[in-house]
């Protein structure tokens, strides 16, 4: 049943791209990063096919307030191919893993001038359809803290506490209650049932197992 | 017996209301082109109301904004949490206890929301000389005096009929 399953799986995959649907690249939106240090620039694609052997990865870099684009990176054939007349000509190192379908790029040492936007295109032949996809990047020299930061975690630590809290608080009740419930049956053997239905709890005072033991009825 | 419960039932949900107003409504520091809160700015231009961002620097510290943020809304979330569990404990309680857990609740959502207002009293708008504070501060300390009387009046209370 499983293999049949199997079979027909692969036959379908094979089948169903006929229609070659289009590649789907993903990158970030922003990444914010330190002066001087380094920032890996991350491109993952999604195709229907299987990745093949002639996967490319292309990148291109747009400074801000510039209207031209730059190649400034190009993977092919198993090979990382870096400009030599671009500004990142000694920075740029390949870090992805094409079979993975991960085309990303590791930057080092940021300076002001990296401000720009970064754009991945990854081609999976036969699959080549497919919307670059860009990356805003941003050098500070200091990390500004991003807005909701600390006041999601102010939040969630102190209800986390609380829930702890609630959570201990009905635990130890539950374990207290069932020490002194299984310590009173083993002392007075099977209880007859009909004198006792109604069994309250009451808080246990400090030395509990003594006082059961002491109020033992006859 | 049915009036003193309806005027503390009451009084927590004014308590509740008013930190909602406060968190929520833009008026924690006017002038009369500017209505800010711990959210976001407005600025009047030209006759017409923009939303901004508040400004960033060393005379608007963005941590102390957060945690501002985060004590007002943890005063909200208490007291609501404080008012399911009275009406809880109303139906539970056992004759003769205190209405101990609902005083907590309202005693830390006082705690929360004046840790926010002290915070925001101490840190914002200390060189500024045009301008007020709006309603919405004003508001956050009538709830801190209110949720207070509120959490001593759960202390004090004992259950009279089961």
């Amino acid at each position: 049943m499983l293999t049949f399953l199997a079979l027909a799986s692969v036959v379908l995959l094979g089948i169903v791209p006929e229609q070659t649907q289009a590649i789907v690249i993903y990158t970030g939106w922003e990444r914010h990063a330190l002066l001087g240090s380094d920032v890996r620039v991350s491109c993952f694609f999604f195709s229907w096919r299987w990745t093949s052997e002639d996967v490319t990865f292309s990148w291109t870099y747009r400074p801000d307030g510039s209207r031209d684009s730059i190649s400034i990176f190009h993977y092919t054939g198993g090979m990382a191919y870096v400009d030599n007349m671009s500004p990142f000509r000694d920075r740029v190192e390949f870090v992805g893993n094409p079979g993975r379908r991960d085309g990303s790029i590791l930057i080092k040492n940021l300076d002001y001038a990296d401000n720009g936007t970064f754009t991945c295109d990854a081609k999976n032949p036969p699959d080549i359809v497919g919307r670059p996809s860009s990356v805003r990047l941003l050098v500070f020299e200091k990390v500004p803290i991003q807005a909701g930061v600390i006041t999601g975690a102010i939040i969630g630590v102190v209800l986390g506490l609380l829930v702890l809290i609630v959570v201990i608080y009905y635990l130890m009740r539950f374990l207290v209650a069932r020490r002194v419930f299984s310590l009173s049956v083993s002392k007075h053997g099977k209880k007859k049932k009909e004198g006792s239905q109604q069994r309250q709890w009451h808080p246990p005072p400090s030395s509990s197992p003594l006082l059961l033991l002491l109020s033992l009825p006859r | 017996m049915l009036i003193l419960l309806a005027a503390i039932f009451v009084l927590h949900i004014i308590g509740i209301i008013l930190l909602l107003v406060a968190t929520i409504d833009n008026a924690w520091w006017m002038t009369d082109t500017i209505a800010t809160d711990v959210w976001a700015r407005w600025e009047l231009a030209n006759g017409v109301w923009n939303y901004t961002d508040l400004p960033t620097g060393s005379h608007y510290p963005t941590d102390y904004l957060q945690a501002v943020q985060a004590s007002s809304v943890l005063a909200c979330i208490f007291s609501i949490l404080g008012i399911f569990v009275f009406v809880a404990q109303l139906f539970t309680l056992p004759k003769g206890q205190r209405f101990t857990i609902s005083g907590i609740f309202q005693l830390l959502s006082c705690l929360s929301i004046m840790i926010a207002a002290s915070i925001y009293t101490d840190r914002f708008h200390l060189d500024e000389s045009v301008g007020w504070y709006g309603h919405s501060y004003i508001l956050a300390w009538i709830a801190f005096s209110l949720t207070f009387i509120s959490s001593i009046t759960y202390f004090v209370l004992r259950k009279k009929t089961a």
